[in-house]
């Protein structure tokens, strides 16, 4: 079963989260009433004077002369959307963004152990994001997106409507065909046909449905009748796995920085494991005494975890830098950050189920051996028939 | 295959076990070399996919010319790379048989250790055919690579071929399935006097993947612009 949570728009979110004064006041998003822009979002005092998203805010205005007019803030509603994910992700890995903003999946299959109760698992969730965020979510579980998230928007916080399996064609059939994705073709197409709940659009067989709207349309029909086939992409939280160490007094011994060098590597490869992850690549920053600091990547075809191997690539890549001056800091950051159970040798499968793509391999082997090992071609038509001219060679 | 033909196979497999006929084991996928009478010279239709094939021969018997025909056809379907270890692959040539330059990586290896590194990690990467260009001196210690680099190629289906102007040594032979000899008999003029390509007698040497001992004359063209 998968659950749809539902909040109000991200970004409304966090200008209450902001000024708390605002909850209950007809608030309009997407700029000063005098700019030419259009509404982002409005709460449901101002959407119930009339304001909707999309209309310019001069036109706001005309509807809801009392309403206090802001741009959005990017980088708190960001901050709320991450927030939410970071929250749901908690109980379960599965979570993921849903398409329309403060709209967010979890499935709810593997929780069966830990929760067994669901009503308590939906309760301790809206719990949870109100904690966070301060709003209580309209909460929807069916057993695909579509419908869940159907559910969430006709949900009230606090009592989530659960659509069971077994009902979902009757639980859809009530609603207006609104409710589907349908481009402005299709809806005029099934306005005209007189088509105007999903319970008609569902007596419709699916043969006579595809020879009257075409393959393309079927989605939509399938949804109709509760079938969503789309998978929930994956929600990763963000990881910054870095460790640095100063270096006091600043050292210019080769041998010294290999031995803090390997000590990083290891606290690095210690927060990898703890976390079930492997970094492709590591970045070296190394900060010199009165000297531009100098940056260098490493890049594996694995995702490395362990301290040995993160070593094994960062050591050669020390001892090549071309360092000035004494080092005064240095730092050791994981990076292209991967599961690390795609290292797990083919048991089941041919190979190793990973793969490295042409660029990726490119660029390792060209970090590793320099720019000129690997290069393409190009043949200059016009140039002077000497083979300097005429042929082109650039690293690939 | 015909039902009585399955039926008589079920009962001598019941009363000889192993010893009864079976169906041969799956064909090896080939990858055209785009050029007809090399591929019917393969047995197979073409360079064995995920093995090695190697081209033998003295200088100037037309084998790098063949070779370089056969990466610039599969450039057209696919990623390819070239490693050049005498530095002489000149591109421009490529493009005389429509090759996408595009889809071409050379490789320029300063070592054998260096190029075979290249060469395992962009077999793995899914690059569809490796042409690697031996210098004459240059293979002393490829049969150590041979064995791990045979194996990441077979894991990836890359195709790989190998070009050698000095008579291989034994490693290479071993693990080569498919050996291709080259011989120069003639240049071949036109009436007018222009070169039209060189006449060369091929031979397959070894081959694990259908009947050995083939030969085939034919003359490979020169594409002079």
């Amino acid at each position: 079963m998968i659950c749809c949570v539902r909040t109000p728009h991200p970004s409304l979110v966090a200008a209450w989260l902001t000024a708390p004064e605002l909850r209950g006041r007809s608030l309009v998003l997407g700029g000063l009433a005098h700019e030419r822009a259009s509404v982002t979002t409005a709460s449901a005092e101002a959407q119930a004077q009339g304001v909707l998203e999309g209309m310019s805010l001069n036109q706001a205005q005309q509807f809801a002369p009392d309403a206090v007019f802001q741009p959005v803030d990017e980088e708190a509603t960001a901050r709320v959307r991450q927030s939410l994910l970071s929250t749901l992700h908690h109980f379960t890995p599965d979570v993921a963004a849903g398409e329309d903003p403060g709209c967010a999946f979890l499935r709810l299959d593997r929780l069966a152990l830990r929760w067994p109760d669901r009503s308590k698992l939906l309760a301790a969730i809206s719990r949870a994001i109100d904690a966070a965020i301060r709003v209580r979510p309209t909460m929807g579980v069916a057993s695909s997106m579509f419908v869940s998230k159907v559910a969430a928007a006709h949900a009230t916080a606090g009592v989530p409507v659960i659509v069971d399996n077994d009902k979902t064609r009757a639980y859809l059939a009530r609603y207006p065909i609104d409710v589907l994705p349908l481009d402005d073709d299709l809806r005029e197409y099934l306005e005209l046909l007189g088509l105007k709940t999903i319970g008609r659009l569902q007596a419709i067989s699916r043969p006579a449905f595809r020879r009257q709207f075409g393959p393309k349309a079927l989605e939509v029909y399938d949804l109709a009748v509760g079938d969503d086939r789309r998978r929930l992409r994956r929600f990763r939280p963000a990881v910054r796995i870095e460790e640095s160490e100063p270096l006091d007094p600043p050292v210019d011994n080769t041998e010294a920085l290999q031995f803090i060098a390997r000590a990083l590597a290891e606290r690095v490869s210690a927060s990898l494991l703890a976390q079930g992850l492997g970094a492709r690549a590591i970045r070296i920053k190394l900060d010199q005494e009165a000297a531009p600091p100098i940056a260098i990547e490493v890049r594996f075809a694995y995702p490395m975890t362990t301290a040995g191997e993160l070593f094994d690539g960062v050591r050669p890549r020390l001892l090549r830098a071309t360092i000035t001056a004494p080092l005064e800091r240095i730092t050791l950051r994981a990076g292209r950050l991967e599961p690390a159970y795609i290292r797990q040798p083919g048991l089941l499968i041919r190979r190793d189920g990973f793969k490295e793509s042409i660029a990726d391999a490119i660029a390792r082997l060209q970090e590793e051996y320099g720019p000129s090992l690997v290069q393409r071609a190009e043949v200059c038509s016009d140039a002077a028939p000497l083979p300097d001219h005429r042929i082109l060679w650039k690293p690939a | 295959m015909p039902d009585r033909l399955q039926q008589a196979i079920t009962v001598l497999q019941t009363r000889f076990g192993s010893a009864a006929p079976r169906p041969a084991a799956p064909p090896c996928p080939a990858r055209s070399s785009g050029i007809p009478e090399l591929d019917a010279l393969t047995g197979i239709g073409g360079w064995p996919v995920g093995r090695l094939s190697l081209l033998a021969g003295p200088r100037g018997c037309g084998k790098r010319t063949l070779a370089q025909r056969s990466v610039a056809s599969a450039s057209r379907e696919g990623v390819v790379a070239y490693v050049d270890f005498p530095k002489r692959l000149d591109p421009e040539f490529l493009n005389y048989f429509d090759a996408r330059l595009d889809h071409l990586l050379v490789v320029r290896p300063k070592s054998l250790k260096e190029g075979m590194a290249s060469v395992r990690v962009l077999a793995r990467a899914g690059v569809d055919l490796i042409c690697i260009d031996l210098s004459r001196a240059g293979s002393s210690g490829l049969d150590a690579e041979l064995p791990h680099l045979l194996h990441r190629a077979a894991e990836a289906e890359c195709t790989l071929l190998l070009i050698h102007d000095a008579e291989a040594e034994d490693a290479i032979r071993y693990y080569a399935s498919l050996i291709l000899t080259f011989e120069r008999c003639a240049w071949v003029f036109r009436a007018d006097g222009d070169l039209e390509g060189l006449q060369v007698d091929a031979a397959v040497i070894k081959n694990r993947l259908a009947a050995p001992g083939l030969r085939k004359r034919w003359i490979v063209p020169y594409p002079i612009p």
